[in-house]
């Protein structure tokens, strides 16, 4: 569904790359983890995906086709096919909740009938039905999120991406935002997060992929927000041939001893249908992460031979 | 987009932005104006020229007392002249009735002319206007002959007045037009801006490139439109009150009719529209990143 051969992306001439030598792919049907420190390259991986920035290097692949090579007027179709969501939910403050879930159809140019019968469809699947005519001031934050997932996902998008999506939110809403994403990925739809939150990196044992100054240094299925020792171990021997050593050691310094994940499963008000997806972790909450081990150690991506480019 | 949400996003825009909104249809309308103003004077330059054209263009003014022999003899010359078309002989009194026809706006000048002021004459129609000055040229100064008259050169000033008007009209228009850009240019960046909310989203979620333009562009040419239609309302008025009012009953030239004011009024409303759009599409490449 995404695929990335050695994406370089660098603004302006000179200085360090936001990205340098990503290769990574990601099936449909995958919900993808990505983390890394502030100013890894998250957004900018995402930026890339919806042909906001062109990358200077690479390949990136969307849904089966080269993203640099799609005519400028077909981008807004490219976008048509990946849902965004952000930290600041990015809702018209002018608009009720319907409107804004609307708007995203209206502005493509949906006929009316489909625009009334899929909004309901699609708010009902967030939770929000009964609040179909508030404003966004008028919800909490959880709320305005769930709006914004809505948005994002009311045209069927075959990606969704998150960036940062529970940044603003306190634990419990967060988790109850992660089920709604869960919820969606279940129903087929690719879902690639970058974030912040530990915890729920943590309880979901989803892939992960990490980025450090640019560089992909972990991918790893049903991964932890940090690094297990001996992928972390092998990351950084990687990295060092490529990049000033001040970078890696970080990540690595953090993994032992985890904060035990929240009590995603306890939450109130989460639908008990919800129970499967958060079934999986709740046997394992408070897992060190390295006792995971090196399950599945996908290996350190950015090798010397494709990234030195 | 469908016409409901993009009517929304223009209503929207308008109610957030009036002020300047009203300013763009101000200045447009005043551009207008000036150049709908100078298309009439066209307009007008050629009626005058229409009504000349069917009159005899050359006065030849015989000396008095000359014999009738002489005069035919000049009479059958100018006939043989190639470059006229046809010779008529108005005597005393029929140019003094013409004078008085000519002249009926101002008894006061007509009060003070008789018949015997005025000279007999051949009125000479041309084949080309143009060569009125050769005719001049050859038959002035002739026997019997007190003067060669082209009454296209009389009036000189007539044409120069209409064509300096119709040229300061045009510039006016012109200076109106920059203003006017100017103002539409910053009306679609403040629009731009208040709106980038809404523009973010469209692109994120795959709007064209012209569903996001179009409102933007759709309020630059509804501004262009009402300051159109302003501006042929002007020109009404000054048909109306103006041309038919007062200017009527001072000239004795024929005044240009409705059909050039519905003409010049069809110009102004289509290149306002145009115009606006078109300038709102230049703006938005500088203003609104899609």
């Amino acid at each position: 569904m995404i695929r990335l051969a050695s994406v370089t992306k660098r603004y302006g001439v000179g200085g360090r790359p936001a990205l340098h030598g990503v290769t990574a792919q990601i099936d449909a049907g995958e919900f993808v983890f990505l983390v890394g420190p502030s100013g890894s390259g998250k957004s900018t991986l995402l930026r890339l995906l919806i042909r906001e920035e062109r990358a200077s290097e690479g390949l990136v692949e969307v849904a089966g086709r080269d993203v640099a090579r799609i005519a400028d007027r077909r981008v807004p179709l490219l976008r048509r096919t990946v849902g965004c969501v952000f930290q600041d939910f990015r809702l018209l403050p002018d608009r009720t909740v319907a409107g804004n879930v609307a708007f995203a159809l209206d502005v493509v140019g949906r006929p009316r009938h489909v625009v009334r019968s899929v909004v309901p469809e699609v708010l009902e699947l967030v939770g929000l039905t009964g609040k179909e005519k508030r404003f966004p001031d008028e919800l909490s934050g959880g709320e305005q999120q769930r709006v914004a997932i809505a948005r994002a996902f009311v045209g069927r998008p075959l990606i969704l991406l998150a960036d940062e999506p529970t940044g603003n939110l306190d634990p419990a809403t967060s988790a109850e935002i992660m089920d709604l994403l869960d919820d969606i990925n279940q129903a087929g739809t690719t879902v690639l997060m970058a974030t912040h939150n530990a915890g729920l990196v943590d309880a979901m044992r989803r892939r992960v992929l990490e980025l450090d100054a640019g560089i992909l240094v972990r991918d790893e299925h049903r991964g932890g927000y940090d690094a297990p020792a001996t992928v972390a171990v092998s990351a950084t021997v990687a990295v060092s041939a490529t990049v000033p050593a001040s970078a890696a050691p970080a990540t690595v310094a953090a993994a032992p001893g985890l904060p035990g994940v929240p009590g995603v499963s306890g939450i109130s008000g989460v639908p008990a249908q919800r129970a499967p997806s958060a079934g999986g972790f709740v046997g394992r909450p408070a897992e060190p992460v390295g006792l995971v081990g090196p399950a599945e150690p996908e290996g350190p991506v950015g090798l010397p031979g494709e990234g030195a480019a | 987009m469908r016409a409901g949400p993009l009517f929304g996003a223009l209503a929207t825009s308008l109610r957030r932005n009036l002020g300047m909104t009203c300013a763009v249809v101000v200045t447009v309308a005043i551009c207008l104006a000036l150049l709908g103003a100078g298309l009439l004077l066209r307009a007008q330059a050629r009626t005058v020229d229409r009504f000349l054209l069917d009159q005899i263009e050359v006065v030849v003014d015989l000396q008095d007392g000359l014999p009738e022999a002489d005069r035919e003899a000049l009479r059958d010359e100018l006939a043989a002249d190639p470059l006229v078309t046809k010779v008529s002989y108005e005597s005393k009194q029929q140019v003094y009735e013409r004078f008085r026809r000519d002249f009926r706006g101002s008894p006061d000048v007509v009060a003070g002319v008789s018949a015997d002021d005025l000279p007999a004459s051949f009125r000479l129609a041309l084949a080309d206007p143009r060569d009125a000055e050769e005719i001049v040229y050859t038959y002035t100064g002739r026997d019997g002959v007190e003067a060669v008259r082209d009454q296209r050169a009389l009036l000189g000033p007539l044409y120069r007045f209409l064509d300096g008007f119709t040229l300061g009209a045009f510039a006016l228009a012109a200076i109106q037009a920059v203003a006017s850009f100017v103002l539409i240019y910053t009306m679609i960046r403040i629009s731009a801006h208040a709106r980038r909310r809404e523009t973010a989203i469209m692109r994120l979620v795959g709007a064209t490139n012209a569903a996001i333009r179009a409102p933007f562009v759709l309020e630059s040419a509804l501004a262009g439109l009402v300051g159109g239609l302003l501006a042929v309302g002007t020109l009404v008025l000054a048909k109306v009150y103006l041309v038919d009012g007062r200017f009527a009953h001072q000239t004795m030239f024929p005044l240009f009719g409705w059909g050039a004011v519905w003409a010049a009024a069809v110009a102004v409303l289509a290149v306002g529209v145009t115009a606006a759009a078109g300038m709102a599409s230049v703006a938005l490449r500088r203003h609104l990143r899609v």
